[in-house]
């Protein structure tokens, strides 16, 4: 398709190289030459090139599903246009002296780029033939011949030596130039089909270490509900009054299975969502959304004395995806903004319309993130230097979420921060995405 | 009955290593961070220190214990190093060739600590001290 968009643009260089070489021709080497006839073929040319263009935008507006076929035809067609086109140049202007009778050789480059090797083989003689054609026409003197020598008596359009001399050397030429170029290009079709191959196999093998993770993490989530089921009634008394310190080392032992429950639930969730091929979606209330999770950080934003403000542009409301996965991902970016910033600091949100999408904006005035860990923010069990160090628990896996949810509805997530003043995360999110099971 | 002070940056095995060894009578300080704790060994003067590897970084823990021996007031006060690389990196740091610039500390202890071990482990470097 690309190589395809690539022809049709070089041939605009072609179209006015042709006017611009006959200027030259004509005003400074001032030969004697029907212009008017070599302009003609340049536009004619162009226009066919307009048609060409014309064409393949049409297909790639309505993706039919024969964009390939219709690629590999037009290509065809393409070449042998050319072709022809160059004949009539060169008959116009010195037919087989011309010194750039050579240029037929790109025409052979880019057919065994594009075409199959056979196609290009059948090109080279397509092309052998015209030239032979305009070769015996003109030295039957069936076609007029205009010459492009110094001297009218330095033509060499009788000799009939020098003639098979040129044809020999055409043919060898255009011949050769199709086996070298085809080589190489299949050489680099044979690569390509690999690292496809390789890639394929890669996302195969993610897979099966999802499914393990998946297992895993499973196995381990039913140990800890076990545990936490075995310390419930003992903190709620059930078997009797507890004395202080063992509540107190139940009650650790009970919270922290809770944190790493919260972890498995999460690396579960990830997991999950990698392996599934699309999620469920359906029309919702963005505004809903955001006041629920909105409502999640109220208490600990509270606690911190934290200001707390959200905001929706009027006319923004109604949204298609999954909206629970939307809402733990703004949740987890206020939840976040909430747990980074010192008490009596700020965290605003506000959605507002970019048009074809909406953008979730959470800000605070909290610790930032390092300059260093930018890049790695959105990464799984990514940590930050400085919010390790702040808060001992957290799974590494919300953000990481969050970047999954925005890319499964063809929207994105991204941060600008500043270390010690702040940082502003955002999730775009296309107002109506493209069906996920395509 | 000891002085001992724990350098560990999780609360609440802090905390049950304090119950354990207060069962037997021992004085327990605790520090959160690598700094605080060479602060605490200044100040306080332990008998013993505990002290966990990983903190703030993968390797505070060792940092710590040689900059513990390099001071006037801990350089005789016995380290139990405390570690829970074991699975994840397959080094048994007990049975490593013991080099004493590099590491040095006295004992170690794998996490998850059995309060029977961890206390027969203190009474050992308390003796010896």
């Amino acid at each position: 398709m690309e190589s395809l968009h690539w022809l049709i643009r070089l041939r605009w260089f072609a179209v006015a190289g042709i006017f611009l070489a006959a200027l030259f021709a004509d005003k400074a080497l001032r030969l004697a030459l029907p212009y008017w006839k070599i302009c003609g073929i340049a536009a004619a040319l162009g226009a066919v090139n307009l048609l060409f263009l014309l064409r393949f935008r049409r297909c790639l507006a309505t993706r039919e599903p024969c964009v390939e076929k219709l690629t590999n035809r037009l290509a065809n067609a393409q070449i042998p246009v050319d072709l022809v086109s160059l004949t009539a140049l060169l008959h116009f202007s010195g037919g087989i002296e011309n010194p750039f009778r050579y240029y037929f050789v790109f025409h052979m480059i880019i057919a065994s780029v594009l075409l199959s090797r056979r196609a290009s083989y059948l090109q080279a003689t397509f092309a052998l033939l015209l030239f032979l054609l305009m070769a015996g026409m003109e030295y039957t003197g069936r076609w007029a011949h205009y010459c492009v020598a110094s001297q009218p008596q330095l033509c060499l359009r009788g000799d009939l030596l020098h003639l098979a001399g040129v044809c020999a050397a055409f043919a060898s030429t255009l011949f050769i130039s199709v086996y070298m170029a085809s080589s190489i290009a299949a050489k680099l079709r044979q690569k390509e089909a690999g690292l496809r191959e390789a890639n394929l196999q890669l996302l195969e093998k993610d897979k099966i270490k999802s499914n393990y993770v998946l297992r895993v993490t499973h196995d381990i989530k039913e140990h800890l509900a076990a545990i936490q089921a075995c310390l419930d009634p003992v903190l709620a008394g059930v078997t009797g009054p507890v004395d202080p310190r063992q509540e107190s080392l139940i009650r650790r032992a009970y919270e922290r299975t809770g944190k790493l429950t919260a972890f498995a639930k999460a690396l579960l969730e990830i997991t999950r969502m990698k392996l599934s091929r699309g999620l469920e979606t359906a029309d919702f209330s963005l505004k809903k959304t955001a006041e629920n999770a909105v409502s999640y950080v109220e208490a600990s934003a509270k606690a911190k004395n934290i200001a707390l403000s959200w905001s929706i542009a009027p006319g923004v409301d109604l949204m298609h995806g999954s909206q629970i996965y939307i809402e733990e991902s703004i949740a987890n970016f206020l939840a976040n903004a909430v747990k980074y910033t010192p008490e009596g600091g700020k965290v605003s949100m506000d959605i507002t319309d970019e048009g074809a999408s909406v953008l979730v904006r959470v800000r605070d005035t909290g610790m930032g993130v390092p300059a260093e860990d930018m890049p790695h923010i959105f990464e799984e069990f990514f940590r930050a230097r400085n919010a390790k160090a702040a808060e001992r628990n957290g799974t590494g896996l919300g953000l990481s979420i969050a970047r999954e949810v925005a890319a499964r509805h063809k929207g994105r997530v991204w941060v600008e921060s500043q270390e010690g003043k702040g940082s502003t995360f955002y999730f775009s999110l296309p107002k109506s995405p493209p069906p996920e099971r395509a | 009955m000891a002085k001992i002070l724990i350098i560990d940056d999780d609360p609440d095995i802090v905390e049950s290593m304090r119950i354990i060894l207060e069962s037997c009578r021992h004085e327990v300080k605790t520090a959160a961070s690598g700094e605080e704790g060479l602060k605490a060994a200044a100040s306080g003067k332990p008998d013993l220190i505990i002290l966990d590897v990983m903190m703030e970084t993968m390797s505070k823990g060792f940092e710590v214990a040689r900059a513990l021996k390099g001071t006037k007031d801990a350089k005789d006060t016995p380290i139990l190093l405390l570690t829970a690389i074991k699975e994840s990196t397959g080094l048994d740091f007990e049975n490593e060739a013991g080099d004493k610039d590099w590491l040095p500390v006295d004992a170690y202890l794998e996490k998850p600590l059995k309060p029977n071990e961890l206390l027969v482990k203190v009474e050992t470097l308390l003796k010896k001290k």
